[in-house]
């Protein structure tokens, strides 16, 4: 049985928390939070025997094989080292650290020490994100990459309680980051394109700015509008499209090789095989011709997608 | 007020009444503990009105609801000036339920004071419920360890003014058509300035310590009626009435669904909470009239019209 622990138990906890309950092989040995009433508070939700306020003490007493660190990003750099130095492997939710020399720190530190440190991005691992990368491994693009998309939106209404945190407060701890908005978010969209590049270091030109709305709102400082280009070395391009004012709220990644394309698109857990050479059709029958020869709707993706943009909700007292 | 609130409208009332009191707005956040310990220097009355509705997170909703009300607890035991702390709680922290640790409210449909509250309020699947259930929790608990001299209200729904959606209790309308779940029960309205004066006497009156106070008008209208009203006032709409053994049998499905396919329905629907918000109950304000000495100030026919009224300008404004 492989004995986990979490480190902070803000809202992002529970997605951990929920996922590694389904693993058979693993159980939850013990959270921990400054805060003792949230460390509490996932601790009686999740049924969880260890309740602790100060690593260290976590750490001795429960053991863990692996650590999750899901506390605000300014903490993970030495939360992780600390779980390395007690012979743990670590899982650091994104963003992985404040900067890149904390990043290369961490994973050679990891190295020395024979753990593995892995970042938190999970939509990597979704059903199509998988399938995708099969067929890219398999050749289907035909070619390295030629070009990529990614869009990656979140819709920063009033209405969201993310929005509503983190406008009304000057101190939070996002506005805080070196990349401030964009550093806590765009991680997941950028890892996309990341995994097909081949070089650590690609030729990047990016715009950013705040979108009208937020400057509507007095908002001046959040850059919530950003335009990525990325190129590398193998003369692979990419788009990056961060917005959290365009509707449709993408979630979409495009790659295109010399041979085929392939659009994944994760709000709706499909994966979308075009092929390069494509036949015409009459552009009166476009719509229901276009891609039905070549897509490849996977329902079985598409069920369980099916409610996870829904939501339920009563009028509260 | 919360960094972000409309300091305006606070201002404003406060001018309104300044010929009589003196306002400060003391600006800050609640998580922090020096702006709590500042908030509440020299105080003897605190209302604690502010709660985290509408989070559907319950690390959020928990964090906002009761890490905040331990830091105002906290700070008023590091003044010693306190003689009341008041804090707002809801009907949804009731269980209500006929397999409860008690089983009271089974026998007479009544729900009052002595209804047990909800043991495991994380099994209803709703953030604000657990974080009200455990607001409640830390205050008493606060009360029996250090003597914190409190009293908690439980409005039923407060309605009004500010707050012009159609509650839980009447239906849901998450599903293309609008759910009439609530049927024949009665719902337990309370109008906004009805509550106000039950929270205000909760601060004032003596001898009540440590006692919780249910808030809900005299003249309650039952859901079917309430929902014609609404048709007739505000907009007219289809709605789909389902029965109680339906819904009932609706939520179980749910419930069961949730669990077994680990979460791809979030649990949202389930019998502890079609318990809580559609089994047919009823609701008394005897004690806030014995105890506080509450009256209703706002009939509910002048109150549901000025709700209506409010509606129909809100529709127009959108």
């Amino acid at each position: 049985m492989l004995k986990v622990a979490i480190i902070g138990c803000g809202k992002i906890a529970d997605s951990h928390a929920a996922q590694i309950q389904r693993v058979k092989a693993c159980e939850i040995v013990a959270v921990c939070d400054r805060e003792e009433l949230m460390a509490r508070q996932l601790c009686e939700r999740f049924q969880i025997k260890g309740c602790f306020s100060d690593v260290k003490t976590m750490l001795t007493e429960a053991q863990p094989n692996v650590v999750h660190i899901t506390t605000p990003p300014q903490s993970h750099h030495s939360l992780a080292k600390l779980c390395l130095d007690h012979g743990c492997h670590v899982y650091v939710e994104k963003p992985f650290t404040l900067n890149t020399m904390e990043a290369v720190d961490l994973i050679e530190y990891a190295e020395t020490k024979w753990l593995k440190v892995t970042a938190g991005h999970d939509d990597q691992f979704r059903h199509g994100a998988r399938k995708m990368r099969e067929l890219a491994a398999k050749g289907y693009l035909g070619s390295g990459p030629v070009h990529m998309e990614s869009y990656y939106c979140y819709e920063l209404g009033q209405t969201s309680s993310y929005a509503r945190a983190l406008l009304g407060d000057k101190e939070h701890w996002v506005r805080r980051l070196p990349g401030g908005l964009l550093h806590n978010i765009i991680s997941h969209g950028i890892a996309r394109i990341a995994e097909f590049l081949t070089t650590d270091s690609p030729e990047v030109i990016a715009y950013g700015f705040p979108s009208p709305a937020l400057r509507s709102m007095g908002e001046d400082e959040i850059i919530d509008e950003l335009r990525v280009i990325i190129s590398d070395s193998e003369a692979a391009t990419a788009y990056f499209t961060f917005s959290s004012q365009m509707r449709p709220s993408l979630h979409q990644f495009r790659i295109f090789g010399q041979s085929n394309g392939l659009i994944l698109d994760q709000d709706n857990e499909t994966l979308i095989k075009l092929r390069g050479s494509r036949r015409k059709v009459s552009s009166n029958s476009l719509s229901a011709l276009s891609t039905s020869p070549n897509n490849t709707p996977p329902i079985r993706f598409k069920t369980s997608a099916l409610f996870s943009a829904t939501t339920f909700t009563l009028n509260q007292e | 007020m919360r960094p972000g609130g409309d300091s305006a409208k606070l201002a404003k009332y406060a001018d309104q009444i300044g010929g009589t009191a003196r306002v400060e707005i003391v600006r800050g956040n609640l998580l922090s503990r020096d702006d709590c310990l500042r908030a509440t220097q020299g105080v003897a009355v605190i209302y604690h009105l502010a709660a985290a509705r509408g989070e559907k997170s319950f690390p959020d909703a928990f964090m906002n609801s009761v890490v905040t009300t331990r830091n105002l607890l906290d700070a008023c035991r590091h003044h010693g000036s306190l003689k009341r702390f008041v804090t707002l709680s809801s009907f949804s922290v009731y269980s209500n339920d006929r397999n409860g640790s008690a089983g009271r409210a089974a026998t007479g449909d009544l729900l009052d004071e002595s209804c047990p509250v909800e043991t495991n309020p994380a099994r209803r699947g709703d953030a604000y419920t657990f974080a009200k259930t455990k607001q409640d929790e830390i205050v008493t608990e606060y009360g029996k360890k250090f003597g914190v001299p409190y009293v908690i209200v439980r409005p039923g729904f407060v309605y009004g003014p500010g707050n012009e959606g159609i509650t839980g209790r009447v239906g849901v309308g998450s599903f293309g058509i609008f759910l009439h779940l609530g049927g024949s029960n009665t719902i337990p309205f309370t109008y906004v300035d009805n509550c106000a004066e039950a929270i205000i006497l909760a601060g004032l009156r003596k001898g009540i310590d440590g006692e919780a106070f249910n808030v809900v008008d005299d003249e309650l209208p039952s859901s079917r009626e309430f929902l014609r009203l609404y048709k007739q006032n505000v907009r007219n709409f289809h709605s789909l009435y389902v029965p109680h053994s339906i819904s009932y049998f609706l939520c179980w499905l749910w419930e069961k669904y949730s669990h077994w396919s680990e979460g791809q329905l979030p649990p949202t629907f389930n019998r502890s909470m079609w318990c809580s918000y559609w089994k047919k109950t009823r609701y008394t304000n005897a004690k806030v009239k014995t105890r506080l000495g509450w009256t209703q100030k706002v009939s509910s026919a002048e109150a549901l019209q000025r709700y209506f009224d409010s509606c129909r300008r809100k529709a127009a404004h959108a």
